[in-house]
């Protein structure tokens, strides 16, 4: 088999046992792999009202066909489940080497059932595949966890091949919002997975292997990756942009576009964007670039050894933690950014989950709802300290954090003020403000995994318009945007391959790399019909665990109240014309079903 | 005679190099396990190692590295296919494994691929 290892481990927490079994054909062919795969069996093997913390829910870590062939940015890992935050189907990408890592091990996935009677680590070494008793890891940091790991192994060189996914204390205590941790890279959308692990008593699984990956073409696929990997060198986003600052450099366009919220969405009035900008945080972190497997690009940003505050632990922040944990909740000191992204990393958290709680938080104190001395914390907008004590206490669960904790819908209701949640479905949006990028709102609101960018990247035509000039303040021409980058972030996750080369490359670019790796013969078209196949079945995972169509919206703050200022003021979210035109587009009824007809095409 | 400059302050580890070695030597093959390049990492530094021929002398010459203030093992960065490592050694048939600058040239297949830098044909 080109590309796979063909090969799959289910691994039984309760009975301590597992097993081999072969890769599902008829399964492959029709959702390629990856998040299309996990999906599938997440499906069919659970129910979808089943409740996340339940031994039934199942945990599966997947990787896609093109992981670890050196196909460009073939590094992700997508890990599969029903999310603990939401309640929908969640499907985090992990990036960094694990999903490599994990298809040289001889394994594509890895399906996890049942739950561990104590807290266990599961390792695949060379063939070896056990399940270690992780009593001594338990409430470890996850850097901790990866250098106790390490240490205790045979071998000294054995370290340096290996590559671990963890959870934090969060995650243990079962906090919907932790997030699980590979390699010291965050995953991206993984709120509510990292408590779903923890009430698996899964610490982490560490993987190392020698085995071999075929490709179906070899000359033809080296010749194809070399002509990628030099328009993505002569493309100014992939080569310059994001090389340099990783996804930071978007602070100054979306301040640029009056889409940076500010204060838990309440205004754009942040004037000051320079100093969290790009060359703030270039002084701010002595940046190191660090690359995902195969990745030409290398967006991750890494502190310099020798920078005081971090010593080299911990990444240097993203655009989504300076806006979720800094902008949005009124902070601009980067070091306070930086340092809450590194608990974020350290504990098992998510940054965006958590930057949008605590901004619910704050509102709620600051509006007087919530007394500070109920949640023993002086929270408020701007008040960098007090933010990083509550979210060393919420991730271990202590004193009144652990309300917050729960999550920011869960808060809001809790003092009856559910408009101080900004999200939907329960997920706290990531810091993009859907009133001013139109084609984003409407993703936020339909998409499966809540409002995550990184499902439907709209972003690349709306604003940074390298391929298509729209305006963003125009419902015009939305709802086929976003469904076409649902569809290709569902095949590309599928497949293993980032979103960023999207940025400069089109999606056709990558046919031939598929068809060279996996001896196939797609075209453009085909692979998207694929993506749309993942997303409706996921819509129906969602449907039957209980999102309705009402659960396709907004924040009413989104909807009713327009930008008090900044460059897009006056705007708001012109969802309700956007929402039936793409029901239909997706061949859905008013009611956001799927017909029967539009199943049948898609042979599911 | 042309030879390969490593930049250790431009590696990003993203491995791609390990994986170009790879496809080259064995058609339509990726495992890095068989390639001539492997990027070792401590701490947030990178270091790309290029397998060479073992020698005794080169361990009774051995010292420590130091870069940046920091100390590095030598065995680290050393390039032979030694049996102390793992590493640069085929796996079915145990021959040690040495770079022989493969690819189309003029650059061989691993400089080819990285993007950053970090590796550079260079003469001498």
């Amino acid at each position: 088999m080109n590309g796979w290892t063909g090969q799959c481990l289910r691994v039984n927490l309760t009975e301590n046992n597992f097993q081999t079994e072969a890769l599902p054909q008829e399964l492959m062919e029709k959702f390629v792999g990856g998040r299309g795969l996990g999906v599938k069996i997440l499906s069919d093997e659970i129910d979808p009202r089943v409740d996340p913390f339940s031994p039934e829910n199942k945990l599966i870590f997947v990787s896609g066909p093109l992981v670890g062939t050196g196909a460009v940015t073939g590094a992700s890992c997508n890990v599969v489940t029903k999310s603990a935050l939401s309640g929908t189907i969640a499907c985090a990408k992990m990036r960094g080497h694990f999903g490599a890592e994990l298809k040289f091990s001889g394994f594509d996935m890895i399906i996890l059932e049942g739950k561990a009677e104590s807290p266990v680590i599961l390792s695949i070494m060379d063939d070896k595949i056990k399940l270690q008793p992780a009593l001594e890891y338990w409430g470890r940091t996850t850097s901790d966890t990866e250098d106790l790991f390490k240490k205790g192994l045979t071998d000294k060189w054995a370290g340096r091949e290996t590559y671990l996914v963890s959870i934090g204390p969060a995650g243990e205590k079962l906090i919907p919002l932790a997030n699980i941790i590979n390699d010291g890279f965050l995953s991206v959308g993984g709120a509510g997975i990292g408590a779903v692990m923890g009430s698996k008593n899964l610490k982490a699984i560490a993987v190392k292997g020698s085995h071999s990956l075929t490709v179906a073409d070899g000359s033809r696929f080296v010749q194809v990756i070399n002509t990628l990997t030099n328009k993505l060198n002569s493309a100014p986003m992939t080569s310059q942009s994001m090389s340099a600052w990783g996804s930071a450099f978007f602070v100054g366009l979306c301040y640029q576009k009056g889409i940076l919220p500010w204060n838990n969405f309440q205004t754009a009035s942040f004037r000051e964007s320079k100093v969290v900008g790009t060359g703030a945080l270039e002084n701010a972190f002595a940046l190191r670039s660090r690359g995902c497997f195969a990745c030409p690009i290398a967006c991750i940003k890494k502190t310099d050894a020798d920078n005081p505050l971090f010593k080299g632990k911990g990444m240097a922040p993203t655009y989504l933690a300076i806006g979720a944990l800094g902008l949005n909740c009124g902070i601009t000191d980067l070091s306070i950014i930086g340092l809450a992204n590194m608990i974020c990393g350290e504990m098992g958290l998510d940054p965006i989950a958590t930057g949008g709680t605590m901004a619910t938080a704050m509102e709620l104190v600051e509006k007087g709802i919530a007394s500070r001395d109920e949640l023993k914390l002086d929270l408020g907008f701007g008040r960098g300290e007090e933010m990083l004590q509550a979210l060393n206490l919420m991730a271990t669960k202590k004193g009144h954090a652990k309300r917050i904790g729960q999550g920011g819908k869960a808060l809001a209701d809790e003092y009856g003020q559910p408009k101080s949640f900004m999200g939907v479905k329960g997920m706290p949006m990531a810091p993009f403000d859907p009133r001013g990028i139109q084609g984003m709102g409407l993703h936020f609101a339909t998409s499966n995994y809540g409002p995550h960018h990184l499902y439907a990247y709209t972003f690349i035509d709306e604003v940074l318009n390298v391929h298509e000039h729209l305006d963003p303040w125009t419902p015009e021409g939305k709802p086929e945007l976003v469904k076409r980058y649902q569809d290709t972030t569902a095949i590309m996750d599928s497949l293993g391959l980032c979103n960023w080369p999207l940025m400069g490359l089109k999606f056709k670019n990558f046919v031939p790399m598929v068809n060279s790796c996996l001896g196939t013969s797609y075209n453009a078209d085909d692979l998207l019909g694929f993506g749309e196949r993942i997303w409706n079945q996921e819509r129906l995972f969602n449907m039957k665990a209980g999102f309705d169509h009402t659960y396709d919206t907004l924040p009413e703050r989104c909807l009713k109240e327009p930008i008090a200022d900044g460059p897009a003021e006056g705007q708001v979210s012109k969802l309700d014309e956007m929402l039936n035109d793409y029901y239909h587009l997706r061949g859905w009824n008013e009611k956001g079903e799927p017909h029967p007809d539009t199943l049948k095409a898609l042979e599911l | 005679m042309p030879k390969i400059k490593i930049d250790h302050r431009k590696c990003t580890g993203c491995r791609h190099c390990e994986i170009a070695c790879s496809l080259n030597h064995v058609e339509g093959v990726a495992n890095p396990r068989r390639a001539r390049i492997r990027v070792y990492h401590e701490g947030t530094t990178y270091f790309p190692t290029i397998a060479g021929p073992f020698v005794d002398a080169a361990c009774t010459s051995k010292h420590n590295l130091v870069i940046g203030g920091e100390t590095y093992d030598m065995c680290l960065v050393c390039r032979a296919s030694c049996p102390e490592k793992p590493f640069f050694v085929e796996a079915e048939t145990g021959f040690p494994l040495k770079c022989d600058f493969c690819g189309i040239p003029p650059s061989p297949s691993c400089v080819r691929w990285c993007n950053t830098g970090a590796l550079e044909l260079i003469e001498d």
